[in-house]
């Protein structure tokens, strides 16, 4: 069930009619882990055990830890890498079209299943359960608070990935009168507007940057379509989370913003406190700091960020092309690291619009690895944005479209925010249904959101 | 500044909607929906194509068959009532169904029997043989922006200012593109395909709508479309050769296409390049001209 369904529609007017209604609040924790677990299963209901496997197990764990930190934690995190390595990485070892891989049927059956929807994200959200409230010492929460941390049907499936310290203490009854209504209703109104007006419509286009209709491209073209997909994933996650902010707010929970304005970062450092912040701040948390961090000196913090970053690639998909992403950003984060105080004491308008671009343009080209996971079409794209195109047949790309779904993306980052906050503030709701007009009106074709395959 | 309540900024945000939605209507009434839209993908090309068809009177020869007929553009050919239905990335399946769910029927229908081993696309059958007005109630604002930009920068190109180009690109040599790697590679695919399932109940399907068709006055008959030799000999389209001739054994079925292979070029491997599009085209043509003379 993706956000964009009519089902989605109906299946939230049901859950949200239910939780506020008095006769059932004592039960609303129970009913958004119900709700929850249909979501999950709607689509893909061979895999509600898995999930069950992954929450009863950290839950065990969890509590087991608890009594004796030093073992349990370290197993806990195992049991939770070992599930998103097997369902993530068996593809690079199996063929799971081929009959009887092993011979024996449960097994073989394990092998097939397809990769769990969002098992990248719940098992971020398992781990820092275990961590966060092991180190607190408090008393273990109940069953099903632990399993509505981990299966909260806005962020179940792509995040934002909340952590259980800010997360478990939202866990309390909630009132109808409490709603932030207007806050909600722009979350939600934006996030669907950048989904189904720029991505959507952006995507129709960027699909010729997939082997092989981007051999028909020309060269300028295979310039503009990177730029495209860089706003095309840009509007597809930041609708998603905005969407998966704006519902979580109706049911009275915040969860923590995933993007702020990152194609305006002046170093690639700032990049990654601007884009999938929960992401980056997850890793940095529970991946670089245990490492050692900054704490060892230049070499250790070169290689820590290194592993970092390389890790967090392959966190997203198993394959040579997101590891390369991730270790050219690792490259990136290096690079710049002895130069940004430096940097950073140059304040001039022309030297920031200069980094600016510089981070945009980098950040940009990386994505190519994304859109073409396969190493050597990604490879193959990037050499021949630096040669002359000989197709005597190329395909027609309509610039001004592109400029015209580009916009809001641009108008979100470089629109000055006093202007929004100051005089405009009372033209916001005009401007919001503005909004419900044009991606009714101008929706792209259905795709499901980008991030949905990690 | 004072905080708008929170039913004030509902009403507000509704109200704009309503106001925008209702004046896209009006603009939708009083203009019609008959701007051609920018086609961003080969598929709203199809769309363009399949619209008119819906809309505008029956033509006279239809052409329906997959990416390969659908480089045949319409003005390559000297015949003005003519329309190719040929769906890129799609089965001649798709097309004839639609032409077959039509009240009305052309005099001729030509079926592509190059890729037979698509299946049918039920929801474009579906869209285009539902009876009434299909037109959406409000166009896309965006998009017919663009259009009417687009069409007032670049006016259609009068029928002689056409055959002027045609003839131009005619009296060049052919390409000397160099196109081993994506020969090579489709060469590959057609070889790993097996499609005599596919093909085997596609044929079947053809013989019924063709036998319907006739039924109601209209005449079809099959083609095939030149691929380059190394092609013609790959596992998949010996296969469907061998099913379709099986089926259809009788030399009146099939319009006779002549050319001359070396003058014919695959820019891509597999789909005609322009200039060997408007010699097929020409060809079809001449062909025409001698079943069509009114006996």
């Amino acid at each position: 069930m993706t956000f964009t369904s009519w089902q989605f529609g109906i299946f939230v007017g049901t859950v949200f009619g239910a939780y506020y209604f008095p006769p059932l609040r004592a039960l609303q924790v129970q009913l958004l882990v119900i709700a929850s677990l249909f979501f999950y299963g709607y689509g893909q209901p061979e895999l509600l055990p898995l999930l069950a496997v992954a929450a009863f197990g950290t839950f065990l764990f969890l509590i087991l830890a608890l009594r004796n930190r030093r073992i349990w934690l370290p197993v806990g995190i195992a049991f939770n890498l070992a599930l998103l390595a097997f369902f993530k990485y068996k593809f690079l070892f199996i063929e799971p079209s081929s009959t009887g891989l092993t011979g024996v049927a449960p097994i073989d059956l394990l092998l097939k299943l397809p990769l769990p929807i969002g098992i990248s994200f719940f098992v971020f959200h398992n781990i820092s359960l275990l961590v966060d409230l092991t180190r607190q010492k408090n008393a273990p929460p109940d069953l099903t608070s632990v399993f509505l941390y981990i299966i909260f049907f806005p962020q179940l499936v792509s995040g934002p990935i909340t952590r259980a310290e800010m997360f478990m203490p939202q866990i309390k009854p909630k009132h109808f009168a409490d709603i932030p209504f207007i806050e909600a209703a722009k979350w939600i109104l934006a996030g669907f507007f950048f989904k189904l007006y720029v991505a959507n419509n952006l995507n129709e286009m960027t699909s010729y940057m997939d082997f092989p209709l981007y051999e028909t491209l020309q060269t300028q073209d295979r310039w503009l379509l990177v730029f495209l997909y860089s706003y095309q994933i840009y509007a597809d996650f930041f609708g998603y989370s905005a969407i998966a902010i704006g519902l979580a707010l109706l049911f009275g929970y915040r969860l923590p913003i995933n993007f702020n304005l990152p194609y305006i970062s002046l170093s690639f450092s700032e990049f990654w406190t601007r884009w999938h912040i929960s992401l980056s701040s997850w890793l940095r948390t529970y991946l670089y700091v245990p490492l050692g961090g900054n704490r060892h000196g230049a070499f250790r913090t070169y290689l820590n960020l290194m592993i970092v970053m390389g890790l967090g690639g392959l966190w997203h998909g198993a394959g040579l092309g997101y590891l390369m992403w991730g270790l050219l950003h690792g490259a990136l984060l290096v690079m710049e690291r002895p130069f940004l105080r430096r940097l950073q004491s140059i304040d001039l308008a022309v030297f920031r619009a200069a980094r600016a671009s510089v981070v945009f343009v980098c950040v940009t080209m990386l994505w190519i690895f994304f859109k073409l996971p396969n190493f050597d079409h990604a490879i193959s794209y990037l050499s021949g944005m630096f040669t002359s195109s000989t197709n005597p047949n190329p395909t027609k790309l309509f610039y001004n479209l592109a400029l015209l779904y580009s916009l809001p993306v641009i108008i979100q980052h470089f629109a000055p925010r006093s202007l929004f906050e100051g005089r405009l503030r009372a033209a916001e709701p005009y401007l919001y249904g503005s909004m419900i007009a044009l991606m009714y009106l101008e929706a792209g074709p259905e795709t499901s959101f980008i991030y949905f395959q990690f | 500044m004072q905080e708008m309540s929170a039913v004030k900024w509902f009403a507000r945000c509704v109200f704009s909607a309503m106001v925008l939605l209702l004046a896209c209507g009006l603009a939708t009434a009083w203009f019609g929906t008959g701007l051609q839209l920018p086609a961003t993908t080969t598929r709203d090309g199809t769309l363009i194509t399949l619209n008119r068809y819906a809309k505008e009177p029956i033509p006279e020869i239809v052409i329906v068959g997959s990416s390969l007929s659908f480089r045949l553009k319409e003005n390559y050919f000297a015949r003005a009532r003519m329309r190719n239905l040929a769906l890129a990335g799609g089965s001649p399946l798709t097309g004839l169904e639609i032409v077959m769910n039509q009240p009305r029927l052309p005099r001729l229908v030509l079926v592509e029997a190059n890729v037979l081993s698509r299946s049918t696309d039920t929801a474009l059958v579906e869209k285009y043989s539902r009876s009434g007005n299909t037109d959406p109630m409000f166009f896309r604002p965006i998009r017919t922006a663009v259009a009417a930009y687009e069409n007032w920068l670049h006016a259609p190109l009068s029928h002689t200012q056409v055959s002027l180009a045609l003839s131009r690109l005619l009296k060049q040599p052919p390409s000397d593109f160099d196109n081993r790697i994506y020969a090579d590679r489709a060469l590959q695919q057609s070889n790993a395909e097996d499609p005599t399932v596919a093909v085997r109940e596609n044929v079947t399907r053809i013989e019924q709508l063709i036998a319907a068709i006739e039924r109601r006055g209209a005449r079809v008959l099959l083609y095939e479309l030149p691929y380059s030799e190394q092609l013609e000999r790959s596992r998949s389209a010996k296969i469907t050769r061998e099913i379709v001739h099986a089926k259809f054994s009788d030399p009146d079925r099939w319009l006779r296409i002549d050319f001359t292979r070396s003058d014919l070029r695959w820019a891509d491997g597999v789909h005609l390049d322009e200039r060997s599009a408007v010699i097929i085209a020409q060809s079809i043509d001449r062909a025409l001209s001698s079943l069509l003379e009114p006996t």
